[in-house]
């Protein structure tokens, strides 16, 4: 509609729009409400009958306002669509739509659904009979049928997860053209060629149908859409990271996003972003530790619904660690040709090698123990001749387990080898080639059907100069993987419990060949360690199928779970069969992507072909009517032209009050509250900010740059009162008879005040008051973590009794509950506690019965005899008395003791200062002086 | 737009809720007679200063004693300083007595947005101050039909309490105009108000009250809305009272008819003035208060002149 992208659903209801005029005469002789004017003098011209009483117009914007009040509400009742479905030119016979149901269709299918439904829907309007036929339906015979039938049928349909033949297709609507003619086409097209795998192109296709058009009277209509899909074409699971392959069929459209990682069970591990930037492909490298890499099961382009933007990955996307011992000693002098240096080169691009020289072990355990103790698939042994002892049976239980264990030849084991090799060998090898001997040296064999290196070209230049031989013992040669081209085997294997055992009958230097040299060295290594997920499958491949209880031919893997066209794992569809173990696609209505084979080691089918890149449909040059659905989704608008009449409606109302005088007062009130809601609007985002950390104040900063002793301000004012004076004279105590000199005690609350700077805290347990929230437990709890030490008093020790649970004891433990607490014991005549200051016994207060609980000493060694004072690694982190040491310390400003003691005297009030120094000094020089006390036995060293 | 409005209903009105008024008038009064205060005392140094010294309240002078005197005007402590027998003269109390009326009627209570303050304020203001201004002068002032006159100095608190006990015993609405007999011939009078009755009925009033040969002085205060009439559009204008209502098509075109009457109006109060010696003042509402008192204290002082001519 003029243009724009405009449609009316009811468009007859526009007519009232005539009207409007003649509202707008109405209107124009109503004027509002006269305005009220206060006006003493009017007496004066009372008398004055007014020449023009004649009611003055409604003013223009007013009119202006409700005239578009009016033509709003009109447009609304029309049911204007924004961006709406392209209609249908009106044809004549039956309509058959043809749908491109494959993977690329699957983001886009609800606008796919919904263009056919609306063309389905007008043609049966129309009275025209309709047709559906799908590119997926191999050709079925298409029928027509009505439209609520076929609008039915649409409804039920999905995508399915990959691209059916189109030729078949094109064979069933030739014929139905030739049914029923003339007819229409629509073809809702998926907008890509998909013929690099294929014969049968999209164009080829639309080549067709265009003779098809040129032969009958056939009108055919090509619908594509502009947003062509994104794809996943491979994943490889490289040394640094995933890395996931993206395509796309043209640069237009979406060009970032992101690669979502997932495990077997649909766990979200990781995700990455891609930006094609103008390129038709991308690379997104998800970066994830090896462990959880080789766990992830699916990836997926994040809001791109289709199966081709899943990649699964099975067993062979997963690194593996291998474990590589040399029996080459420490001290190689040429590491570049060493054969540790071409196993690594050789095994890095897919492995992660874990390299132990012999040198590099602690000497209490062997290399081999010491890698296998890394959780490695496969164990590489170059040229390790025996292994004994402990070293031995771990290896041989690490292959029973289900290891790979691949051992190279060399002077070590062509000399001495024990039982974990795959077949007997003879002493002391075979040389070709040398100057006693008349052959030349050997190249290889190419590889029989049967060996896991079938496949691998045998490259000429490979020769072997010196071999380890097998015993010809029988079953030698089912045990050979790879042979020379006289029949000596160059690679034989043999199965362990669940593992497997490899030998490599050359070295894996150049010594003995030029193997390592070669790229086959390479793939042969990879196809070996690719075997260690399940080294069984492999060796039982022919042997041991008949064990298989499900009855499908040898080697075959059954779906177990299968994509559906969104891309979502599900059973798989009574079409689908089994694969080969070697399958590897094209996917098809039989093979759809999916994982098959047993749940535990699935093998992934996926959609795209690692190599596979999207290429545009190209329908240049024949003669089809093409459209292109816009991006846009069809919008009602009825809503928003109804709100916005509503809104003209509240601002006629406010402009009628104005005019008559009625907002005359409010008019400041009005500003007030519409700032008020501006503000209100504006302040929302502010109340999601994150909560600042809290400033440090004055006090915290003092409390960093000098050490202060702390107490925790209990609510109770005499308690607190007390902590004060006591800890301020035991300060002035520290002052005076120490180097340390604290400040003045600082009163701290748990929850709100940060505990970190102080080395102590003093903490009274009053019973009366509640007991701090959780905030303030966990900030102890880190305090003591962080190695501060807490000082809980319970005062409780002229009330404690035997075997009875004081409440302030009872109160301390409801607050350490949640706190970690290590194990306590009574402070032992030996703790470096009662010698960091003074030569103490006991710690005592005001009261000297209570005992005192400090964290519990590792047990003191029987052997090292006895010890003036012995200490753990760090500071108690709690400390328990029940003396009330503070009211011991308080004293007033004249110096004069604040509470009585018992049972008193001076000495004791010493005594317990003594005992509060100590405690300081022990929390702030730690096992000091439990080391202090050598110090004699050192100095007489040192002398002699 | 502008506004314009009749204040509250409790200070127009004289009706039940006396109380209330009282209450109002008692919140208003304190703020009234700051700003009086000060108006007074710029217009007193504003002007020139006092040349006579003293206001003799009491004492005037001590003369010798006539025989036939009655003894009791004998001042026995001056006399007893030497032979003489001497008689203690008071003031001579013939200062001018000056009547004051302001209108309170109902179309006074009202502002305009233009103005400053509303008209019955302005009218208040500028006669407590007049009196304020005329008591420390030496004169005597009155409220007409209210008190007598009075020369105390705190003179306008006495007004105020006055004129607050009036409204409260009030039942009908306050007089448009003076309704009390003639003057004598040596008061003076100063109306304040907005003079909206006819202007016959004004003209009638002066002539009456002037019968004896008071003088007068009349402040028509008006508020700016009601000179320029400023209104446009569809509007309905009422009155104080609400008695009557007037709705125009197109206010805009009354103007010119209004300013008219207006004119009018006040030439016919002027004549009435002039015919009787009166002297006829137009104060607005947006100018200041000490504007108005200054040309009312210049008029007073040119007719102490003229009256001692």
């Amino acid at each position: 509609m003029l243009g724009l992208p405009l449609a009316f659903s009811s468009p007859f209801v526009l007519m009232a729009l005539v009207g409007l005029p003649a509202l707008w005469y109405v209107l124009r002789v109503t004027p509002p409400r006269p305005q009220n004017i206060a006006f003493p003098p009017l007496r004066l011209i009372l008398d004055l009958r007014p020449q023009d009483e004649t009611a003055a117009r409604t003013p223009w914007w007013l009119l202006a306002l409700r005239l578009a009040l009016a033509a709003f509400i009109i447009v609304a009742m029309a049911g204007p669509v924004w961006n709406p479905l392209p209609a249908s030119n009106a044809g004549q016979g039956p309509l058959l739509v043809v749908m491109d149901d494959g993977w690329p269709s699957a983001p886009t299918w609800e606008r796919r659904v919904a263009a056919a439904h609306e063309r389905i829907q007008s043609a049966s309007l129309a009275g025209r009979v309709s047709a559906l036929v799908l590119l997926s339906e191999n050709g079925r015979e298409i029928v027509a049928s009505d439209g609520a039938r076929m609008i039915e049928r649409l409804r039920a349909l999905k995508p399915v997860p990959y691209v059916a033949d189109r030729a078949v297709l094109l064979q069933a609507i030739r014929r139905y053209v030739s049914a029923n003619h003339p007819s229409d086409i629509v073809w809702i097209a998926d907008g890509l060629e998909f013929g690099a795998t294929r014969d049968f192109t999209a164009r080829n296709f639309a080549q067709g149908l265009a003779d098809v058009a040129a032969t009958t009277a056939t009108k055919i209509q090509v619908l594509t859409l502009d947003r062509t899909p994104l794809a996943i074409a491979r994943a490889d699971n490289s040394s640094g990271a995933l890395d996931v392959t993206l395509v796309r069929a043209d640069t237009q459209g979406r060009a970032t996003g992101r690669v979502r990682a997932l495990d077997l069970k649909g766990q979200r591990m990781a995700a990455a972003n891609f930006d094609f930037g103008t390129k038709l492909d991308a690379h997104a490298l998800i970066d994830l530790p090896l462990e959880l890499r080789n766990e992830v099961a699916r990836l997926d382009i994040e809001d791109e619904q289709s199966a081709g933007a899943v990649s699964l990955l099975d067993e062979r996307w997963k690194r593996r660690r291998v474990g590589l011992v040399s029996g080459e000693t420490t001290d190689t002098a040429q590491p570049l040709l060493a054969a540790s240096y071409y196993l690594t080169k050789a095994l890095a691009p897919f492995a992660d090698v874990r390299e132990m020289r012999p040198g590099q072990t602690n000497g209490q355990t062997t290399p081999i123990e010491s890698v296998l103790g890394d959780g490695v698939s496969v164990m590489v042994l170059a040229d390790v001749g025996t292994v004994t002892g402990v070293a031995h049976d771990k290896l041989a239980a690490f292959v029973e387990e289900g290891g790979v264990l691949v051992r190279f030849a060399g002077g070590r084991l062509a000399a001495s080898v024990d039982d974990l090799v795959p077949v007997r060998l003879r002493r002391g090898g075979r040389v070709l080639g040398g100057s006693l001997s008349w052959e030349s040296p050997k190249q290889l064999a190419p590889f029989e059907k049967d060996s896991p290196f079938f496949g691998l070209a045998v490259p000429d230049e490979v020769s072997v100069t010196r071999q380890v031989l097998a015993e010809p013992d029988a079953g030698l040669r089912a045990k050979t993987w790879a042979t020379l081209v006289d029949g000596t085997p160059l690679v034989t294997a043999e199965q362990r419990g669940k593992g497997l055992v490899v030998l490599v009958h050359v070295t894996a230097d150049t010594t003995w060949s030029n193997l390592p040299l070669s790229g086959l060295f390479v793939d042969m290594l990879r196809r070996v360690v690719a075997m260690s997920h399940d080294p069984a499958a492999i060796v039982s491949d022919g042997a041991m199928s008949d064990t298989s209880e499900t009855p499908v031919r040898e080697g075959a893997l059954v779906p177990t779970r299968t994509l559906d066209g969104f891309g979502a794992l599900g059973a798989p569809p009574v079409t689908a069969t089994s694969i080969a173990a070697n399958f590897d696609g094209p996917v098809s209505a039989d093979h759809p992507p999916g994982f098959y084979g047993p749940a535990d080691a699935p093998k992934a089918l996926n959609t795209l072909q690692p190599d596979e890149r999207l290429k545009l449909m190209d329908l240049k040059g024949l003669s089809l009517n093409v459209e292109k659905m816009t991006n846009a989704e069809p919008k009602d608008m009825r809503a928003a032209l109804i709100s916005l009449a509503v809104v003209l409606m509240v601002l006629d109302a406010l402009a009628t009050l104005w005019l008559s005088g009625g907002l005359r007062f409010k008019a400041r009130h009005m500003t007030a509250s519409l700032l008020v809601f501006a503000a209100l609007g504006l302040s929302v985002p502010d109340c999601v900010r994150a909560a600042e950390a809290p400033a440090l104040n004055a006090r915290d900063l003092d409390a960093v740059l000098h050490t202060h002793l702390a107490y925790v301000m209990t609510g109770d004012a005499q308690v607190d009162e007390a902590s004060k004076l006591g800890l301020a004279a035991l300060s002035r105590a520290i002052a005076a008879r120490t180097s340390l000199n604290p400040g003045e005690p600082n009163g701290v609350d748990p929850a709100r005040d940060e505990l970190s700077f102080y080395p102590i805290i003093y903490w009274p347990i009053v019973t009366g008051r509640p007991q701090p929230p959780a905030q303030a437990v966990t900030r102890l709890s880190n305090f003591m973590k962080q190695g501060g030490t807490v000082l809980f008093d319970t005062r409780d020790a002229l009330t404690a009794r035997e075997g009875s649970v004081t409440p302030e004891a009872q109160w301390l433990r409801r607050l350490l509950a949640d706190v970690d607490v290590p194990e306590l014991e009574i402070v032992p005549r030996d703790h470096v506690v009662t010698k960091t200051f003074y030569l103490i016994d006991t710690f005592v207060g005001r009261t000297t019965n209570g005992q005192t609980w400090i964290e519990a000493l590792p047990p003191a060694p029987l052997d090292a005899g006895p010890r003036p004072a012995r200490a753990g690694d760090s500071v108690s982190p709690i400390i328990i008395t029940s003396n009330d040491l503070a009211a011991a310390w308080a004293v007033n400003r004249n110096g004069a003791p604040l509470y009585p003691l018992s049972p008193g005297g001076n000495r004791q009030r010493e005594m317990a200062l003594r005992g509060g120094i100590n405690f300081v000094i022990y929390t702030l020089t730690g096992n000091y002086k439990a080391d202090q006390v050598h110090v004699r036995d050192l100095l007489e060293r040192l002398a002699h | 737009m502008i506004e314009t409005q009749f204040l509250a209903k409790e200070s127009v009105q004289t009706g039940s809720p006396h109380q209330r008024r009282a209450l109002s008038h008692s919140r208003n009064l304190p703020q009234l007679i700051v700003a009086v205060q000060e108006i007074a005392t710029s217009v007193m140094h504003g002007v020139h200063g006092r040349r006579r010294a003293g206001t003799g309240e009491t004492f005037w002078q001590f003369r010798p004693f006539v025989m036939g005197e009655a003894t009791g005007a004998i001042d026995w402590r001056r006399s007893a300083r030497d032979d003489r027998i001497y008689v203690r003269e008071r003031e001579w109390e013939s200062a001018h007595t000056v009547w004051l009326w302001i209108d309170r009627s109902p179309s006074m209570a009202y502002i305009s947005s233009l103005a400053l303050t509303s008209k019955i304020d302005r009218a208040l203001v500028l006669g407590l101050a007049l009196a304020d201004l005329l008591v420390r002068g030496g004169e005597r002032v009155g409220l007409l039909g209210l008190t007598r006159p009075l020369a105390a100095r705190n003179i306008v608190e006495r007004f105020g309490e006055c004129l607050m006990d009036d409204e409260q015993r009030r039942t009908d609405a306050p007089d448009e105009l003076p309704n009390v007999e003639p003057l004598p011939a040596r008061a003076q009078v100063v109306l304040l108000g907005d003079f909206l009755s006819p202007a016959a009925e004004v003209a009638a009033k002066i002539a009456h009250l002037s019968s004896r040969g008071a003088r007068g002085h009349v402040v028509m205060i008006a508020d700016p809305v009601e000179e320029s009439f400023p209104f446009e559009g569809h509007a309905e204008f009422y009155d104080a009272d609400g008695s009557a209502r007037f709705r125009v098509g197109e206010a805009a075109s009354f103007r010119d008819a209004y300013v008219a009457r207006l004119a009018a109006h006040r030439d016919e109060i002027r004549h009435a003035c002039d015919a009787h010696g009166w002297s006829f003042t137009i104060h607005r509402t947006d100018k200041p208060a000490t504007e108005a008192l200054l040309a009312l204290r210049m008029r007073f002082e040119n007719s102490d002149r003229g009256g001692a001519c």
